[in-house]
């Protein structure tokens, strides 16, 4: 066990006894373990790791006493399954994540890991994604107070996790950050709990020593960087809510960050969001736009991969679909170093008993989202004696085909047509510069058009059938995708399902891949089977099937999600 | 007033944390030129540059490590490893002339990908040690790992006492002195690499990205001795041992123009991995 540990026990066993002596003490928990059985496929590509085996587990255990509160999770990769994490590997089996607070009055401490967000994260953002292997919780000390009634103040300081081995590993940057928020409505009587004003402010500095960092200039001189060692990002924010509004805004801006991912250029970065909605009975609307400019933000100024030591998050505005094709084929990545973006929504039910409505009503919801580059102009880095990379304006979008990034134009009509049965019927017209957004030099705009069946029929109380059938129809990057989903559930503990993906490209004999290649057309399926299990906080669950290979690039560094196709075992168990 | 008091728990904060910011106005130095390393006997660095001809950020990364080896010379050895299927296997169709070559050495490339949890790329192994903790690095952080390590002094002094090629097979005989007491076990690994491999290589700043003539520098070849090496040191060494290792008759596996090639040879601690000295020797100097 590592000195650190050791203390960490110690004084969780400690604290709470000389706290709280009276208290209760409770013990709660949660565990997941994801097991995967290699098998070789040569069909798909899938080549089994030399262990044939990977397996992801982790396990949260959290004492509480009164105000006192200390916790831990266990993390367990021997090894990780194959693509995972998204960042920086994880290995071996120890203690990920573990923290002790105490809460008295006014004042909230937390010594240890922690994950805290400022605003919607603009320029501080410590989260976890844990399926998809993103984790940057930091280690060192939080602190929250509120000296009056409506008002918050939060300052963190510490190191952020960057990979594991038999234990956390931690990025060398140091974060320092504070944040003061004030509620109106909770100081002044005039404003009501329904009609609200929050106003907040954030500040957050990085650390990280100098060090020799050699650049080449285009006329292929080479200069050594002066680095910056602190550097600091500010934001605003202002919340309007009332019964029906909800306005956001938040605005941040980042001084010199020479960095990886921005071609050490020195130009400040700033952001900034605005989203309103207005919800009433039957009807919601939502309007966002953004732009973001150099707002890569990380711990340590070389990270290996835009997944690494994120010290923000930059909020997408574009709609985050669920159904498989969709949201894996040709999801969006926010363009930290540039992007414009605008969003509008419409939520509309039709009553009961109206023409459109029905006997049971019909939901319609519209979606449009867009997503382009910034018009920038170059400064020339070769003359550039301040080496600002080049000119821009937030908001200011580059309108050319080369600029565009992203279009998803979305409809979805759901209603139930019986006791029985309900369906939902979706239609998605998307624009994809696989480009940018995957990092596939020259290849073209991806135009797809695509068409989702989802339908719910209920036998009786205890069993229901959900299906979808989906289909994706175009010419560029991989042509045709049909996919079919059926699940069986038996409550309250059974549930079966299915589901085919085939990329059957077209039906020709040759198929012009990007408008410009004629390529022999693959015709593959990826067929996987499950069945679960679910008893009390126990969920157990087996998959056997393909899964397809897939090539992630974000901000020009690629990761590689290899096809694979074998048994997958999980457990989910809480306590 | 009671607002007006609590604006100022959030502002004074927030203007205390502005303190923490470190503006640049002139933000680099040139530097001028590289050259040969000091005298003497001193420590030379391995990067091992892990890429793939389908890789398309990869070209700028082996750049970097051209620009650096310009600065260091002869003290820095750059290994071009191709591996990660998808980066680097052949792309179908097979037939079509495009980016059909195989670079990867077998099985060292897979080794050194499955050991050193190379997940990425471009990624390289600078002396396959952890510089901030990260030990796959991205290019913008080689030249100061480097920085680090190269031109100290080293109880390790490699040297290439004969070499000779021809037939299609490579004979050499390296040796390897100890100017200090070494304790631990170590490792000797000699490698053959081939420089100047012209093929095709996708890369993101070119138009089209599609490269049919991009010189592959330093690529990996194969092992002489095994994925691993031979054993130099097991335990300790004293002072003034002297050991020799000799090759002779080893196949140029996959090897386009034998004049292009190099040998790579480095010692390497077995229970850190980590490279302690590294020495090269062309074919043709």
């Amino acid at each position: 066990m590592r000195p650190d540990h050791r203390s960490f026990l110690a004084l969780a066993l400690l604290l709470p006894a000389l706290a709280h002596g009276q208290a209760t003490p409770e013990v709660h928990g949660n565990f997941s373990a994801d097991g995967q059985y290699y098998n070789a496929d040569p069909d798909i590509g899938a080549v089994p790791p030399a262990q044939q085996f990977g397996a992801n587990a982790w396990g949260n255990v959290i004492f509480s006493m009164g105000n006192f509160q200390a916790g831990m999770r266990l993390e367990s990769y021997e090894p990780a399954l194959l693509g995972y994490p998204a960042g920086q590997p994880y290995k071996g089996s120890g203690i990920g994540y573990r923290y002790i607070s105490y809460k008295l009055a006014d004042l909230e401490v937390t010594a240890g890991n922690f994950y805290e967000q400022f605003g919607q994260g603009l320029i501080f953002r410590s989260y976890e994604e844990r399926y998809l292997g993103v984790d940057n919780a930091m280690d060192g000390v939080r602190v929250r107070y509120k000296p009056v009634q409506g008002v918050y103040v939060k300052g963190v300081i510490g190191r952020q996790r960057l990979g594991f081995d038999d234990g956390t590993t931690k990025g060398e940057g140091l974060v320092r950050g504070v944040d003061g928020e004030v509620s109106i409505s909770e100081l002044d009587s005039a404003w009501t709990r329904s009609w609200n004003l929050i106003v907040g402010g954030s500040f957050v500095s990085k650390y990280q020593a100098s060090q020799t960092q050699l650049v080449t200039l285009p006329n292929d001189s080479v200069l050594s960087l002066i680095l910056p060692e602190n550097i600091g990002a500010w934001s605003g924010r202002i919340n309007f809510t009332s019964p029906h509004w909800n306005i956001y805004s938040e605005y941040a801006n980042k001084i010199n960050d020479p960095n990886s991912k921005n071609n050490y250029i020195y130009k400040p970065g700033q952001g900034l969001l605005v989203n309103a909605t207005y919800s009433t009975k039957g009807l919601g609307v939502s309007l966002g736009a953004h732009s973001y400019d150099n707002m890569f933000f990380q711990s340590q100024r070389n990270a290996p991969t835009p997944f690494d030591l994120n010290i923000n998050y930059l909020v997408p505005l574009t709609k985050q679909h669920t159904y498989n094709l969709p949201a894996t084929l040709y999801p969006y990545a926010t363009q930290p170093n540039g992007e414009v973006s605008y969003q509008a929504e419409v939520f509309y039910k039709f009553k009961k008993g109206s023409l459109l409505g029905g006997k049971y009503g019909t939901k319609i919801a519209l979606n449009a989202c867009t997503a382009m580059g910034l018009d920038s102009t170059a400064v020339d880095l070769n003359t550039d004696s301040t080496r600002t990379g080049y000119r821009s304006s937030l908001f200011a979008a580059d309108m050319s085909l080369e600029g565009k990034y992203f279009t998803d134009l979305n409809v979805e009509l759901r209603k139930r047509i019986s006791e029985n049965w309900e369906f939902a019927l979706s239609y998605l017209y998307l624009e994809y510069d696989i480009d940018v957004i995957q990092g596939k030099p020259g290849k073209p705009l991806v135009y797809a058009d695509i068409v989702i069946l989802e339908g719910l029929h209920n036998f009786n109380d205890r069993t229901s059938l959900r299906f979808e059938l989906q289909h994706l129809n175009t010419k560029q990057d991989q042509g045709n995708w049909a996919t079919g989903v059926a699940e069986l559930t038996f409550s309250p503990h059974w549930f079966l399902a299915a589901q085919d993906q085939y990329n059957y490209v077209t039906f020709s004999d040759t198929f012009l891949q990007d408008g410009k290649t004629p390529v022999a057309p693959q015709r593959l399926h990826y067929p996987i089977g499950s069945v679960g299990y679910i008893r009390g906080g126990n969920r157990f669950q087996v998959n056997y099937g393909r899964q397809r290979a897939g090539i992630f690039c974000v901000g020009g560094v690629c990761r590689q999600v290899p096809a694979a196709n074998g048994l997958t075992v999980s457990i989910t168990s809480t306590f | 007033m009671r607002a007006k008091r609590s604006l100022l728990y959030v502002l004074i904060p927030l203007a205390v944390g502005f303190a923490a910011c470190d503006k640049v106005t002139m933000p680099y130095e040139p530097v001028q030129g590289g050259g040969p390393g000091p005298e003497g006997v001193v420590r030379k660095v391995l990067l091992e540059d892990c890429t793939g001809h389908r890789c398309n950020n990869c070209p700028a990364a082996a750049a970097q490590a051209q620009l650096l080896q310009s600065i260091h010379g002869e003290n820095l050895v750059v290994v071009a490893v191709h591996c990660i299927d998808g980066f680097a296997a052949p792309l179908a169709p097979i037939g079509d002339n495009v980016l059909d070559s195989d670079h990867r050495a077998v099985p060292e490339g897979a080794a050194i990908e499955d050991h050193f949890d190379i997940t990425f790329l471009p990624a390289g192994l600078v002396n396959r040690v952890a510089y901030n903790n990260i030990l796959q690095l991205s290019d913008g952080d080689w030249g100061a790992a480097v920085g680090t390590m190269i031109g100290q002094p080293t109880p390790f002094h490699l040297w290439f006492d004969t070499l000779s090629y021809g037939g299609g097979t490579v004979s050499t005989v390296v040796k390897l002195a100890l100017l200090s007491p070494v304790t631990g076990d170590h490792n000797l690994v000699v490698a053959l690499t081939e420089d100047h491999v012209i093929d095709w290589q996708i890369n993101v700043d070119s138009v089209p990205p599609e490269m049919p003539n991009y010189d592959h520098r330093h690529m990996l070849r194969r092992n002489l001795n095994g994925t691993w090496g031979v054993p130099a040191v097991v335990g300790s060494a004293q002072t003034g041992d002297t050991l020799t290792f000799p090759y002779s008759g080893v196949a140029l596996t996959n090897v386009l123009n034998a004049d292009n090639c190099a040998l790579v040879a480095y010692v390497y601690n077995t229970t850190t991995d980590e490279v302690m000295q590294v020495e090269e020797r062309k074919f043709q100097p």
